[in-house]
């Protein structure tokens, strides 16, 4: 077996100029690039060119009309990493139909909260069809049965149905693209609407404006491609470049992190991404073996997904520095799957910036005055917004801000979602009338540049993963006997920067032994749904506040929770030994 | 205690940061207050230890040592 080339000598390189993603393919198919995929040991197990992936694309999208679908309907799909995930998504272009990627991710022990998750994900897109590789059918089936979807393939069932004699009617330009699943809880999960036009403009401002790709480029990605990461920016962008991409799926990288960092050495790989974590995990499992590694032609190592940390990336340029691996390559950037992807990028050619400021201007006068010493945070420049986009950052009464003004995020740009896939009230609740997104991030100008500095949500960031509250909370209050309404779930900011989860509890249990055993099954029931470890903090009864529409007030909880104000009602053990 | 949970347990141990006495019912992520990337590290450890994969869906109906022994012992006689 013998990967892709680097590049196409005979084929022009064209970066999306394409209406659409059938388009795309269909000029990429005349080269002979393409996908590789790695195995779990670092071997190469499958070779996908464009072109062959575009024959297989067209001969699966046959194969699905012979199921009868209208045009626009939605087709779930398990996106692996491997080329029977790719080839489906493909299809569904050529076909006319909406591929949803869904998630290929569980915890040891997750099976229920996994099954859960997928039939919140077929009710949001009304998906009545499942495609999913062999050995999740179990799991897929249970989640199918529970959304009412009355269709779910394997991979070779799908294979093996007749090709429809039906003339092949791809995309057009002004039609739909795909259903990517936003971070949203897993009670009631959002499907993004992503339309042709959006996915053609991001995956053309991220090949000329972000990652500027050239003949000599090759990409490396380890990102689950049912996240708009890895779907776009090394799956769908790639390919409307024509370059090639090598691919390790993420459960191998979640065993071997350092596997990445051999992997793109051998092949000389110029481009990659990764949330911070993923850099902090490859270099402290790198061991002995940075010296044997050459890493001196990686130009882009983009950072996103996660808040970007500088004492990461320094730990990583320290470490791998030895294999040649140049600080300057670090390429902060921010965006979201409501923008298809891409907001903004750092300019690729020159180093990444910090900017330190007052963490107590920043907390109560909303200004980012620069700032040295104990007092000061430090924050990644996550650079300008892409030409075609306009960023406002807004005061709470919706004016926008200058320099050094701390506000929320607004974004309007031909990237913007169509919408949430049948959901008008979340819709509207995110964009405005005057057509920008409200993207719930708080941020500053520099320079022309954006800082981001947190989510004004009360989303939870950690190790990479947006985490929503209300998991948690739902989890902890599904354990006897906790109602809904006993749980609060917020983040406190650790000492390394990452979020801490923190959970108070209402208890009413008295004695120590039922108490304790409370805070286990609290804690066990958390693990499960959302594979987070959290402080769980008993409090009082009728503690947590509401507000008065009677929503629980997770960031007032929070506020007395550090304040002292509430707090846990059982002394640890060694204290009242103590008194 | 088999010998199969005998060997998980040692391999165990290093990720027992909270002192838990460890017996074919421990839960492997919530007795030990683990979080998923390091759950993972010792799944790892258990696929070098005994040469063996463990698929991501065998492992999300995986609970306990015991659970965990039982797969390993399917999956060596396999081999």
């Amino acid at each position: 077996m013998v990967r892709t080339p680097r590049s196409n000598r005979q084929l022009p390189q064209l970066l999306a100029p394409f209406a659409t993603l059938a388009e795309g393919l269909d000029y990429a198919a005349q080269g002979v690039t393409g996908f590789n995929f790695y195995s779990s040991r670092g071997a190469l197990q499958d070779v996908l060119p464009y072109g062959l992936l575009r024959r297989r694309a067209l001969s699966t999208a046959r194969k699905l009309l012979s199921l009868g679908f209208e045009r626009g309907d939605r087709v779930a799909v398990v996106a692996e990493t491997g080329p029977d995930f790719i080839v489906v998504f493909f299809a569904c272009q050529y076909a006319g139909l909406v591929p949803c990627p869904m998630p290929y991710t569980m915890y040891i022990g997750g099976k229920d909260a996994y099954v859960e998750r997928v039939a919140g994900m077929l009710r949001a897109a009304r998906a009545g069809t499942v495609i999913t590789p062999e050995d999740l059918l179990g799991h897929i089936s249970e989640g199918a049965a529970r959304a009412g979807a009355k269709r779910v393939l394997t991979f070779s069932d799908l294979q093996s149905l007749p090709e429809a004699a039906t003339k092949l009617e791809p995309f057009r330009a002004d039609e739909q693209a795909y259903i990517q699943y936003s971070s949203g809880s897993t009670s009631s999960p959002k499907g993004v609407l992503i339309s042709q036009a959006a996915i053609a403009a991001n995956t053309r401002g991220i090949l000329r404006h972000g990652m500027r790709i050239t003949q000599d480029d090759r990409a490396f990605s380890w990102l689950p491609l049912y996240h708009d990461m890895g779907l776009v920016g090394f799956c769908l962008a790639p390919m409307m470049g024509q370059c090639t991409v090598d691919f390790l799926a993420t459960t191998s990288f979640a065993r071997r992190p350092a596997l990445w960092l051999k992997l793109m050495s051998d092949n000389q790989s110029t481009i990659t991404y990764s949330p911070s974590f993923g850099y902090d995990l490859a270099a402290r499992r790198i061991n002995g073996d940075a010296p044997s590694l050459n890493l001196s032609r990686l130009r882009v190592a983009g950072i996103g997904g996660d808040m970007v940390r500088a004492d990461v990336l320094q730990l990583f340029a320290d470490t791998l520095g030895v294999a040649g691996f140049r600080s300057a390559a670090f390429l902060p950037s921010y965006g979201m799957a409501e923008t298809t992807l891409a907001i903004s990028f750092v300019d690729a050619d020159a180093p990444f910036r910090i900017d330190s400021i007052d963490r107590h201007a920043l907390k109560t006068e909303a200004r980012a005055v620069p700032a040295k010493g104990e007092t000061a945070r430090s924050f990644v420049v996550c650079g300008k917004p892409m030409p075609d986009s306009v960023v406002e950052i807004r005061n709470d009464s919706g004016q926008p801000l200058g320099e050094r003004r701390v506000g929320r995020i607004f974004v309007k740009s031909p990237s913007l979602m169509a919408g949430y896939y049948h959901n008008e009230d979340a819709t509207s609740a995110a964009v405005g009338s005057d057509g920008f997104l409200d993207t719930g991030d708080m941020g500053y100008w520099l320079d022309g540049e954006m800082v981001i500095t947190g989510r004004a949500k009360d989303l939870i960031l950690h190790n990479g993963r947006n985490i929503w509250p209300q998991d948690i909370e739902w989890a902890a209050e599904h354990i006897e006997p906790l109602r809904s309404g006993d749980v609060a779930a917020f983040a406190v900011e650790g000492q390394d920067g990452d979020d801490d989860v923190v959970v108070l509890v209402q208890c009413r249990l008295q004695d120590e032994a039922s108490i304790e055993s409370l805070r286990h099954a609290v804690s066990a029931a958390i693990h499960r749904s959302a594979g987070v470890e959290c402080r769980i903090v008993m409090v009082p009864p009728k503690s947590l506040p509401f507000t008065s529409s009677g929503k629980l007030s997770r960031s007032a909880a929070k506020q007395k929770y550090l304040s002292g104000e509430i707090a846990e009602i059982m002394q640890p053990v060694f204290l009242q030994a103590a008194q | 205690m088999t010998d199969t949970v005998a060997e998980i347990c040692k391999l165990l141990e290093p990720f027992n940061t909270v002192g838990t006495t460890l017996s074919p019912s421990t839960d492997i992520s919530t007795d030990l207050n683990i979080d998923s990337v390091t759950v993972m590290d010792f799944v790892m450890e258990v696929e070098d230890h005994f040469d063996i994969e463990i698929p991501l869906n065998v492992l999300s109906e995986t609970r306990t040592v015991a659970d965990l022994a039982k797969v390993v012992e399917a999956r060596t006689k396999k081999g």
